[in-house]
């Protein structure tokens, strides 16, 4: 009996400490499914992945997030949310956000560099249609 | 404010006051169904009358991880952290799959667009000088340039190196290639610190 148990355990061991577990259920110690939702997008050799997205958004909302999108979307959807979970560790008030902010006001000064430019081509082209008029006259 | 008459004919007047150590809880503490305490780390940030603001915040990263990260900062922070994670939530329910990274790969392309048309004008620019036969001095003459249009131009450089062809998001997320063809989250940070500080604009919290 006492070998049975040793053997039963052995095998219970082995289910949980494969080594073949996403990063996800290493990362939450816990067995990892065939039908993992985590396991095709965080894959044992990347656990830091699995622990930005858990750090900011957590392992279950992210499993709903992923369940609630079509299988297709969902390698994208990781990607989305890694890049945001990076954003935000790396700046904590702003994420994300502070990229789109600092976007927005780049656009912003290049449409202004821009119009002046193209006055200025327009301010050349008309000095230099003058100056062929008074070299004609 | 309610006014209510009661059985006796007396007017009675109530005030409800929002905020901690009143007798409304806040938005969080509502949706939670739990006492509000005085101390209570959402109460500034979500009143009672826009249920809305926490329930998107919840839904997507959850109670325990928006006050652990608010924890984590400064006070005076608190309120901006609140909402650019409420922008954040709302961009993630509108866009499942991409949130705010499809804002961010939509205005990529918009900067690229006007790179290119600005290097096309700053073309012609010299095309009509080289026609005028104008020495450089006065090239320099024609369009001056203040020093942050200087900075964006050398910027313009850096960027047109980070990015290619594949600059748009979507196409480089599914050809596989997200993190290779997108800047990093901490070289954009870097560019940041060259330009002015571009934060706290109004027009993002509506």
């Amino acid at each position: 009996i006492f070998t049975i148990f040793l053997y039963l355990s052995s095998l219970f061991r082995k289910s949980v400490m494969n080594p073949k577990r996403c990063a996800a259920c290493r990362y939450l110690r816990r067995r990892c499914p065939k039908d993992c939702v985590f396991s095709p997008f965080f894959p044992p050799n990347n656990p830091e992945k699995f622990a930005c997205v858990h750090r900011i958004y957590g392992a279950g909302n992210v499993s709903k997030m992923l369940q609630q999108l079509p299988v297709q979307t969902r390698a994208e959807a990781v990607e989305s949310l890694c890049f945001e979970a990076t954003c935000r560790i790396e700046d904590p008030v702003y994420g994300c956000v502070g990229m789109i902010s600092l976007l927005q006001t780049q656009i912003q000064k290049t449409e202004r560099l821009l119009a002046r430019t193209q006055a200025e081509i327009t301010v050349s082209q008309i000095k230099h249609s003058q100056n062929q008029h008074s070299e004609f006259m | 404010v309610t006014i209510q008459i009661n059985k006796t004919g007396v007017v009675v007047i109530k005030a409800e006051m929002g905020g901690p150590g009143s007798s409304s809880p806040c938005a969080s503490c509502k949706l939670l169904r739990r006492r509000c305490a005085k101390d209570c780390i959402f109460a500034p940030y979500f009143p009672p009358d826009d249920p809305h603001k926490f329930a998107i915040v919840h839904k997507v990263f959850g109670a325990s991880n928006v006050s652990k990260m608010l924890q984590e900062l400064p006070v005076n922070q608190r309120a901006d952290a609140v909402n650019s994670l409420v922008f954040e939530a709302n961009a993630r329910v509108r866009d499942p799959v991409y949130g705010c990274v499809g804002a961010i790969s939509y205005l990529q392309n918009q900067v690229s667009q006007l790179q290119m048309q600005l290097a096309v004008a700053q073309a012609e620019i010299l095309c009509i000088q080289m026609q005028h036969e104008q020495p450089l001095q006065s090239h320099h003459q024609v369009l001056e340039l203040d020093q942050d249009e200087k900075a964006l131009l050398l910027n313009n450089n850096n960027i047109n190196n980070c990015n290619n062809d594949n600059n748009n998001l979507g196409y480089a997320m599914s050809s596989g290639q997200f993190n290779s063809n997108f800047a990093s989250p901490s070289s954009i940070m870097q560019m940041q610190m060259q330009m002015q500080d571009p934060l706290k604009q109004e027009s993002l919290w509506t």
